[in-house]
């Protein structure tokens, strides 16, 4: 099998040149050879005598940025990988189980100062976000429980009503919002955007990442055998339900900290796990580090777009991801002879 | 057949009578609006409703204050709008609108949607859409509303106290150099960089009170700026639709890379009303005396006082002549 590891080794190539190519263009024109003295300065110590403002595109705005759409595109990734074993459907990704539209509530209605000041004093927007997308898929759980198992059509059903329902909280919160300052700042956000990332922001964001990213790994062979079927895997002696409830759990703590720095950006968690399935097979050993790489070179592609589209303005990315990922992905589905496990 | 052609003469009566009618007591007058429809009103003109806030402080302004039945939701000026019905303007309340029965209702495309006019041609309510893209629109649309509702001559006593208060301090401002004048970003939020696009009347407004204009040139018609775009055009200020009291460290929070943009560096971010800079209406002028003390605070410091600051033509209604006049 040598093949997957050439995939790898080429995605991380190519990741690397991405954010090679993010720091390097954007919404205003800046030398190349600027920027990599920026990142000399910065990474390896040398002298320079690049413009401060030169330095602070580069380095505060541009490598953030990029380092957070790679979090970010990753992350999702991985939690749609999660999320399509777990229901057994390519259908799912966290925005139609409801998680990311759970979390978008819950961010407004914190952000909006909707709720009562206890809370929101307890608080981040970061946890509202969590606590919302977690409420949302454990109302959805609940429903879907059939006696002791969960039903996966059910699940679905109730995940695109649940996110129906979460979205229009969202609108009426946004709507009815007396504060018209940040209702804009609220409706840019929610579109999907990175813009204005910075370094001491993505410790968290990295590290709910991470974690998903470990867990996940971790959890290889019993999404393998999850994948054939719930009674094989329990046949195999694995404890389902609790892999379930954990998967859950973790793709909320997940999506719910990405929702909150990044808003709701569709379409990456559903796209990239097929095409990376396409590519370089089922086994989530492969599949989920694959994903991950993935997930990080598109968002940063797409975020580029946001970025450059416009001269000296900005677009949320929201807006670009289904732009830019489903003639792709349309052009990899009637290509190859796609199965789905 | 007796009984047919009697009907017929009684019915050719009728026509003629309500022609004449008509065409003594409702001599309709046409118009063509900013969105070049041609509208049809009736005077005289007595119940108006105004859709956007800058639409009822010229409907003031231009002396048909008592005219109003209803003004949006979103009004707070005059004082006088406090005992006034309201009506949703976006979205439109269709229903609300039609049951004040108004002989006019206006309009502007920056609030309103231009496809609305059909829904109110059916229901048989006139409407006018007025555009605001230069300050000679302001006056322009003072004027037309005053002849319109029919205060012509109080409409353009307005609009030419607008005028020369605008010449007054262009006058002040033509003697500087550019090289005198700062380099000026003019922003509706702080934490989204929502601006000002080509094509807009702030710019003039940003010219008048003694600067430049930074965002004049980006295609768009209401941009959303990115960081990098501030960093490289580096603003010597930076006014914004924040309130008096905004406090410009705010902006170094928020932004923290824009250390080296001479306005934050220089503590030369300033909050003006959002009222006098986004409602292109009478109170224009007073946005522009105030950015005009903070961007020249040596020479043009006077200005941001209240004495000068209280002689808009709607301020108090009382004394409109005499505040005309002056």
């Amino acid at each position: 099998m040598k093949r997957p590891w050439l995939v790898g080794l080429g995605l991380g190539a190519a990741l690397f040149g991405t954010v090679g190519v993010a720091v390097s263009v954007g919404s205003t024109a800046i030398g190349w050879t600027n920027v990599y003295e920026v990142l000399g300065r910065h990474l390896l110590g040398l002298e320079t005598d690049v413009s401060p403002t030169v330095d602070r595109i580069v380095w505060q705005l541009r490598l953030p940025r990029a380092v957070l759409a790679g979090i970010v595109g990753g992350g999702l990734s991985i939690v749609g990988v999660a999320m399509q074993t777990l229901v057994r459907n390519p259908l799912a990704e966290p925005y139609i189980l409801g998680i990311s539209s759970g979390a978008s509530a819950g961010a407004s209605l914190f952000y909006l100062g909707f709720l009562p000041p206890l809370l929101s004093e307890t608080l981040t927007m970061p946890v509202a976000a969590f606590l919302g997308g977690l409420a949302s898929i454990s109302l959805v759980y609940l429903v879907a429980q059939d006696g002791p198992r969960v039903s996966v059509a059910r699940l679905l059903l109730a995940g695109v009503a649940m996110s129906a329902l979460m979205g229009s909280l969202t609108s009426f919160i946004t709507f009815s919002s007396p504060e018209p300052d940040k209702l804009r700042a609220v409706l840019f956000w929610l579109l999907g955007s990175l813009n204005g990332a910075r370094w001491i922001e993505l410790p968290i964001p990295a590290l709910a990442t991470g974690l998903g990213l470990i867990c996940l790994l971790g959890l290889a062979r019993p999404l393998d055998a999850m994948l054939v079927g719930e009674e094989p895997a329990q046949s195999l002696g694995m404890p389902v339900e609790a892999l379930k409830k954990g998967i859950i759990v973790l793709a909320a703590l997940v999506t719910g900290t990405l929702v909150a720095v990044s808003g709701a950006i569709g379409f990456v968690g559903l796209i990239v796990p097929h095409a990376v399935r396409l590519l370089a097979g089922v086994p989530h050993r492969r599949l989920v580090p694959l994903s991950f790489l993935s997930g990080a070179i598109f968002l940063c592609w797409a975020d580029i777009a946001a970025r450059t589209i416009l001269p000296a303005q900005e677009l949320p990315v929201g807006i670009l991801t289904a732009l830019c990922g489903v003639p792709f992905f349309l052009a990899l589905l009637r290509r190859r002879n796609y199965r789905f496990g | 057949m007796v009984l047919h052609r009697s009907a017929l003469a009684l019915a050719v009566l009728l026509v003629v009578g309500a022609c004449g009618t008509s065409n003594s007591d409702r001599s309709d007058t046409v118009g063509t609006d900013d969105l070049g429809r041609t509208v049809e009103i009736a005077p005289p003109i007595e119940r108006t409703i105004s859709l956007a806030p800058n639409l009822t402080e010229l409907i003031y302004a231009a002396g048909a204050g008592s005219t109003l039945v209803a003004v949006t939701s979103s009004d707070d000026y005059p004082p006088a709008v406090d005992s006034l019905d309201r009506v949703s303007a976006l979205p439109i309340d269709f229903e609300a609108v039609a049951t004040k029965s108004p002989d006019l209702v206006l309009a502007t495309d920056q609030i309103n949607p231009p496809g609305d006019t059909e829904t109110f041609e059916a229901l048989d309510v006139p409407i006018y859409f007025f555009s605001f893209d230069s300050l000679d629109d302001v006056f322009d649309a003072l004027r037309t509303t005053g002849s319109l509702i029919g205060t012509e001559a109080r409409a353009r006593d307005s609009a030419q106290a607008l005028e020369r208060q605008l010449s007054a301090l262009r006058a002040r401002t033509d003697s500087l150099s550019s090289e005198e004048r700062p380099r000026v970003l003019v922003l509706i939020g702080d934490d989204t960089l929502y601006s000002f696009g080509a094509g807009s009347y702030i710019h003039e407004l940003v010219e008048v009170a003694g600067g430049r204009s930074i965002t004049a040139s980006i295609e768009t018609k209401a941009p959303t700026l990115s960081e990098e775009f501030v960093l490289t055009e580096k603003p010597d200020v930076i006014v914004g639709a924040w309130g008096s009291n905004y406090d410009s460290d705010r902006l170094l929070e928020l932004h923290p890379t824009w250390d080296v943009v001479p306005a934050v560096r220089n503590g030369r971010g300033y909050g003006l009303p959002s009222n006098l800079l986004l409602r292109p209406g009478p109170r224009l002028l007073q946005g522009a005396r105030r950015m005009a003390a903070h961007l020249h605070p040596d020479r043009f410091g006077d200005l941001d006082r209240p004495s000068v600051r209280a002689d808009s033509p709607i301020s108090s209604p009382s004394a409109k002549t005499t505040a005309v006049e002056r």
